[in-house]
């Protein structure tokens, strides 16, 4: 099963305007590709033209080497299968019935379903889990449940490709992955072909091998996530600043766009703040003083760690170490310098190693120079501090001067007494 | 959804069982139909009469029944009640086919303006005073035929964009050229002068006057159209779930829109050039049909056929005893029953199953 879709040149004009530009790609037998573009791409268009909803201006898409245009109504729907992003439903046929309407390519005028059809319709019932719905009516069920059974009626068409349209733009997550793990299975276990258009690429790069990114009616980049969402692709075909990471529970790429404060609005470029980094713990304090726009500075941390990607993100300086060593004596230099230049140094809720002892030391350090340190979640330092020797020193140093906070919160309170007034009257 | 479990267990019968009433229902109205009038026969009588009439028997009982009651029955009640089965079937089957392609519940069998283009003709030919005749048929029907085509021709190339023919957009050029066409009927009726009753009578249809000339003509129209549409009950399924979806299933939307288009207008034409314009049978009829037995089209059609000439039989019996021996035009009556039966529904129901409310 599968078929190879080659899309060569292909053109749609929408009132004059093109919507399609010499689109080319090819989906080989197999592929599980997620087409993925800004809205008026042409990602609905030329899945349409595919399905033969839309007839193309110029170009050709070839199942098989053959003209998609020869098929026949009848042959071309017993080779694909379409789920839309939403089917009308307002009529009273049963789950049953529309699942059955996926035999129809199969069945001659006034031929009855035999039950072979009725085995495929249970078949595709169970798979897709809507069995007990079989004689709800289908104006009666939720939008999870009833994309589900378009999905089965799908299945029933015994489909080579099955061509998905924002399939999960009106569902809730739960139903958004098990749709999509459905269309992999099939494709898996069954060798269909699948298309989809997807708007959410984090989710797509979940349960998709391929992409093919459109930009303006033209394929912009295809292949694999690692070649196709790039910070730069993103930009390009979406216009807006975005970067990407490994999900930490998954390992896959993923995506996240730049949010852009306008800066009249905040402008607290004169508050230079250094901040210890390390580990995810430090990105909700690193988060509140970087929407109160604070100069930041971070450090020491390993390259692969949150809150250098945070810092790297953000653009905002960064001191960089290997992982697993001490610190060299330069990055101890430069990391002086960072905490010297800053008004004030904050110890976030970080775990703590024989790798941090020395940078705990080097506040120290700025501390007797007058320099204000602030620790965050004082109390909760004995439980983080995996060296065993941290938390004296760091109770060492609020007797030295500095300033224990419960939380990130007070610490704004803290910089900024009367930061709202001053916002306020900012903007 | 405690009742699931039992709606499931009866589901396999209603169907056969709704239509075996139906039929039912059917033999029941046209024998009360025969026996009810401004003379009553009886219904031995009738049997009869009907049974002797069949080439290949001769009823000995015939003695026994005055010669004008066969004459009655024979001539005038029976084509008469044919005719109003065929036209009351081609009525309900041609909305259920409208309200389906048009994906609306409140098409009826004149959505996209035959009724209005057979008035048209109708009023022509009678101020016009033709003389012609075609095959036993006077200028009225024939007029009213050729009306109700050509206004389906009109608009199907109104709504015509490229190859295709969006069913909105052929439901908005149906309504525009229906309304313009109804003014042309008032104002060639505003100047009718002393012809003005028989076209009001003409446009509340009626089904006075049948022969089985009309009959035997009506039939085949009705038996053509019927057939090309219940063709393709199937495809009509596909495409109430939308356009796209059918084709998506493999159906050849714009091939089976201009079939079943055709279909149905032979229907109304034929129906209205030879009875006028009756409304709301071919509104209420599939209705009905669908909140019993849901929307599937193989059963919908023939089901609406069966009731549709029940309905519009008991109607215009109605329409010759209510002041027997004078009669109501037919439309009256139709409305008038079909019009509060159809609240009725609508409240009960509070939504006609057809388009579930949106849910």
């Amino acid at each position: 099963m599968g078929l190879n879709i080659d899309v060569q040149g292909l053109k749609f004009t929408y009132d004059a305007h093109p919507v399609l530009d010499a689109t080319e790609f090819v989906v080989q037998h197999g592929d599980l590709v997620a087409l993925l573009g800004a809205n008026g791409a042409g990602k609905s268009t030329l899945l349409r033209c595919i399905s033969r909803i839309l007839k193309p201006t110029g170009g050709h898409i070839l199942l098989d080497g053959s003209e998609l245009q020869q098929l026949s109504s009848k042959e071309a729907a017993r080779l694909m299968a379409v789920v839309p992003q939403e089917t009308a439903a307002d009529f009273d046929f049963t789950v049953e019935e529309i699942v059955m309407m996926g035999r129809f390519p199969y069945l001659k005028r006034f031929q009855k379903e035999e039950q072979q059809d009725r085995d495929l319709v249970k078949w595709s019932m169970e798979m897709t889990g809507v069995s007990h719905l079989a004689h709800r009516s289908i104006a009666a069920l939720s939008g999870g449940e009833k994309q589900r059974v378009i999905m089965a009626r799908a299945v029933c068409q015994q489909p080579e490709v099955l061509i998905l349209d924002e399939p999960t733009a009106n569902l809730d997550i739960g139903y958004q992955s098990m749709l999509l793990e459905l269309a992999a299975r099939l494709n898996r276990d069954y060798g269909v072909t699948v298309i989809a258009a997807i708007h959410d690429i984090n989710l797509a790069v979940h349960h998709f091998n391929r992409f093919i990114l459109l930009s303006g009616g033209r394929v912009l980049a295809t292949g694999r996530a690692e070649e196709v969402i790039t910070a730069e692709n993103i930009q390009m075909s979406y216009g807006v600043p975005a970067s990407t990471y490994r999900h930490p529970l998954h390992g896959v790429l993923q995506i996240s766009v730049a949010r852009r404060q306008p800066r009249g609005v905040c402008n607290n470029d004169e508050r230079a703040i250094h901040v210890i980094g390390g580990g995810e713990e430090a990105l909700p304090t690193l988060e509140l003083l970087n929407q109160k726009c604070c100069r930041l500075s971070v450090g020491p941390v390993s390259a692969q760690d949150s809150s250098c990607r945070f810092a790297h993100f953000n653009g905002f300086p960064v001191i960089i170490v290997p992982p697993f060593t001490t610190m060299s004596s330069e990055h101890r230099e430069e990391h002086l310098k960072l905490m010297r230049s800053a008004e004030a140094v904050v110890i976030p809720p970080i775990p703590f190693g024989e790798g941090n002892l020395a940078v705990v030391a080097e506040v120290g350090t700025v501390l007797k120079e007058g320099k204000a340190v602030y620790i965050i979640d004082l109390e909760g330092v004995e439980g983080r501090d995996y060296s065993g020797k941290a938390f004296p020193l760091i109770q060492n140093l609020v007797g030295e001067g500095a300033v224990a906070l419960k939380n990130s919160g007070e610490l704004l309170k803290v910089i900024f007494p009367d930061g709202d007034e001053e916002d306020e009257r900012k903007s | 959804m405690g009742t699931e479990a039992k709606k499931t267990g009866i589901a396999g019968i209603k169907k056969p069982l709704f239509m075996v009433a139906l039929v039912a229902l059917l033999f029941f109205s046209l024998i009360t139909a025969m026996i009810w009038g401004a003379v009553a026969i009886g219904w031995r009588s009738i049997f009869t009469i009907l049974f002797d009439a069949l080439p290949v028997y001769d009823s000995p009982a015939i003695t026994d029944v005055t010669p004008v009651y066969r004459d009655i029955l024979l001539q005038i009640r029976l084509p008469r009640v044919l005719l109003a089965a065929v036209v009351g079937s081609s009525l309900a089957v041609a909305g259920a086919v409208f309200q389906g392609l048009f994906r609306n519940p409140m098409a009826d069998p004149y959505v996209i303006g035959i009724s209005s283009g057979a008035a048209l003709g109708a009023v022509i030919a009678m101020l016009g005073g033709f003389s012609l005749t075609l095959g036993g048929f006077g200028a009225v029907p024939l007029f009213a035929f050729a009306g109700g085509l050509t206004t389906m021709i009109i608009v199907y190339s109104m709504a015509r964009v490229g190859r295709a023919v969006p069913v909105m957009t052929l439901l908005l050029a149906g309504i525009a050229v229906s309304a313009f066409l109804s003014a042309l009927v008032s104002l060639l009726t505003y100047f009718a002068g002393e012809r003005l009753h028989m076209v009001v009578f003409w446009m509340m249809g009626g089904l006075g006057g049948a022969t089985w000339r009309q009959v035997s003509v009506m039939i085949p129209y009705a038996l053509a159209g019927y057939l090309c549409v219940s063709f393709f009950s199937r495809e009509l399924n596909a495409m109430l779930l939308g356009e796209e979806t059918a084709s998506h299933l493999g159906v050849n939307t714009e091939k089976v829109k201009k079939i079943l288009l055709v279909g149905a207008s032979l229907l109304v034409a034929a129906a209205v050039s030879t009875s006028g314009i009756i409304g709301f049978v071919g509104l209420v009829v599939p209705h009905f049909v669908r909140l019993v037995a849901g929307p599937d089209h193989r059963f919908l059609i023939p089901a609406s056929a069966l009731l549709g000439a029940s309905l519009l039989i008991a109607t215009d019996t109605l329409a010759r005893i209510v002041i027997a021996p004078s009669e109501l035009p037919v439309g009256i009556i139709t409305a008038l029953i079909g019009a509060p039966l159809f609240i009725y529904l609508l409240k009960k129901r509070r939504k006609l199953r057809y388009f579930g409310g949106g849910g």
